[in-house]
């Protein structure tokens, strides 16, 4: 009614879980290439994997109606509007090269599901990088939740 | 690096522990029954322990290439926790009788819709508000969690919730009605030079701001539907008095503000409800504001952000967004006011008779108040369920 901190409440929310998917297909990836077994059940690497891919799906088409069409993002929740401002900055300034990031959203989530040995450099660096934007973009909820002392 | 995520790993051990003794010692003295709130609460709490106890055994492998990924971990872990410590776990921590009323309201409000049934609800203290996730908690100031008159106000929190489970069909709307607004605020005369672009922007604030104020305007539309006159009364009684702010807001404190000017809110409420057929309220909801407004000399100037030619379509897209979330519409014999046993068994009754008890007799208010408390704690609401 007066309190807005719902807004952030849910953008929390929604960010903690999809970096926690990351470090699940991150720390999977990387334990299987050292030759070590994964402590997370393969339950929770297809809910990881189904949950980046449903995010990135959605993330696209949004993607490109802001960069490419440059037309405004109606019916578009404020805070993912920020995100998605945060990702096309970030792409003019140089600070992610990850081509999958650069510009093929969709085929990243294919590359996802990839056993292939070849991609799995590929796949870290995507993760890598949407991790660091999605880390920045949380700060401000965290700001608005837990302030500071 | 190694040393520091330890550290931080087994502190954070130390507190889930400490937490999870503190919710055990603190569950005989809440009122909610059954308690799903606090197992829910209790396993959260487990998931955490174990994510941390992960990120120790991750360390142990002692990969440079895992660190980055283990912080990151740990991060999620630390936040969530401060999440669970400093604001889940203090409704079961700050536990109290009067809990009691609140919660039995919220676990019927939840029951009243297929999505929100198996959602346990709590309270806690603090201005008007909801956490609308799972499990949901709703945010309440302290006095009004022991009285009936500001329990509707919780018939527009739990709207926030109906958004989220509808939330791309909710969007979907939201983006059809910023459209049409975007439209209705086109220039007749087609320009290409400076003055066209700076409104152009202009037009792209308010567009943009509209995407929240929907969103608030549908929870007061979910709290009439559901809650009738007392929501009304609810609504008004608590903001008319706050002051000049909510019948006006300067055009720079416009843009991108998370709620509407509250007199926008009352205006399309006091045109639901005239569409309800409850012009009574309808026309003393009308009145009342426009006597605060007149005695605080307010001209209503919303600086294009709102504008009554925008009415129609506003309440064309929130009709839509009724019809898609589905809230238990109130039935005419709750809001009758007249006092039998069934008013202390369904809330949405007393509640319409509460205010309007209040209206009649405020002196003789708070002795009825407490009886009918006491009444509705001890009823079956079994028959109201739905």
């Amino acid at each position: 009614m007066m309190n807005s901190q719902w807004r952030a409440v849910q953008s929390f929310q929604e960010n903690q879980n999809l970096i926690s998917a990351i470090n699940i297909l991150s720390i999977h990836i990387k334990l299987e290439m050292a030759g070590h077994s994964n402590l997370n059940k393969e339950e929770d690497i297809r809910k990881a994997k189904k949950e980046l891919g449903a995010f990135l799906t959605e993330l696209n088409p949004q993607v490109k109606r802001a960069e490419v069409e440059n037309k405004p993002l109606l019916g578009v929740d404020p805070r993912r509007r920020q995100f998605i401002k945060h990702l096309i900055t970030a792409k003019r300034n140089y600070r992610i090269s990850s081509p999958f990031l650069l510009g093929k959203l969709l085929e990243g989530v294919q590359l996802l599901h990839s056993d292939a040995k070849a991609d799995k450099q590929a796949i870290l660096l995507f993760l890598e990088e949407l991790r660091m934007l999605l880390e920045e973009h949380i700060g401000s909820d965290v700001q608005q939740l837990f302030g500071g002392f | 690096m190694q040393k520091l995520l330890k550290q931080n790993n087994i502190a954070l051990l130390h507190e889930i522990e400490h937490l999870q003794r503190s919710l055990i010692d603190a569950q005989g003295n809440i009122p909610e029954k059954p308690q799903i709130y606090t197992t829910w609460i209790i396993k959260e709490c487990d998931l955490l322990y174990q994510r941390a106890l992960n990120n120790l055994k991750y360390l142990e492998f002692e990969l440079e290439d895992l660190l980055r990924d283990i912080l990151s971990e740990t991060e999620l872990v630390t936040r969530a926790f401060y999440d669970l410590n400093g604001q889940r776990a203090s409704p079961i921590l700050r536990a109290r009788a009067s809990d009691q009323l609140s919660l039995k309201f919220l676990l019927w409000l939840h029951s009243t819709h297929t999505r929100a049934k198996n959602i346990p609800a709590a309270i806690c203290d603090g201005e008007f508000g909801v956490w609308p996730i799972q499990p949901t908690l709703y945010a309440t100031p302290c006095t009004s969690q022991k009285g009936l008159r500001n329990l509707p106000i919780f018939f527009h929190e739990f709207g926030h919730l109906l958004y989220t489970f509808h939330q791309p069909e909710m969007d979907a709307i939201i983006n059809e009605l910023q459209a049409e607004i975007r439209d209705s605020l086109r220039s007749s005369v087609e320009r290409n030079d400076e003055y066209e672009r700076t409104r152009e922007t202009e037009r792209d604030v308010i567009v943009h701001t509209w995407y929240e104020w929907a969103q608030e305007c549908f929870c007061d539309a979910v709290g009439l539907v559901m809650g009738g006159p007392s929501f009304t009364h609810a609504f008004s009684m608590y903001f008319r008095a706050l002051g000049w702010n909510e019948y006006h807001v300067p055009k720079r404190e416009l843009a991108h503000r998370s709620h509407p000017v509250t007199w926008i809110r009352i205006r399309l409420l006091v045109d639901r409800a005239r569409q309800m057929d409850y012009n009574v309220v309808a026309t003393d909801l009308e009145e009342k504001w426009r006597q605060v407004a007149a005695a605080l000399g307010v001209r209503e100037d919303y600086y294009g952000f709102y504008d009554p030619k925008f009415l129609s379509v506003i309440q064309d897209k929130l009709d839509d967004m009724l019809m898609e979330t589905s809230p238990r519409k109130f039935q005419a014999s709750e809001i009758s006011n007249q006092e039998t046993e069934s008013t202390f068994t369904s809330p949405v009754a007393l509640l319409n008779r509460a205010w309007q008890k209040f209206i009649e007799d405020p002196d003789g208010y708070r002795e009825w108040e407490s009886d009918a408390i006491a009444r509705f704690i001890d009823a079956d609401l079994g028959t109201f369920l739905t």
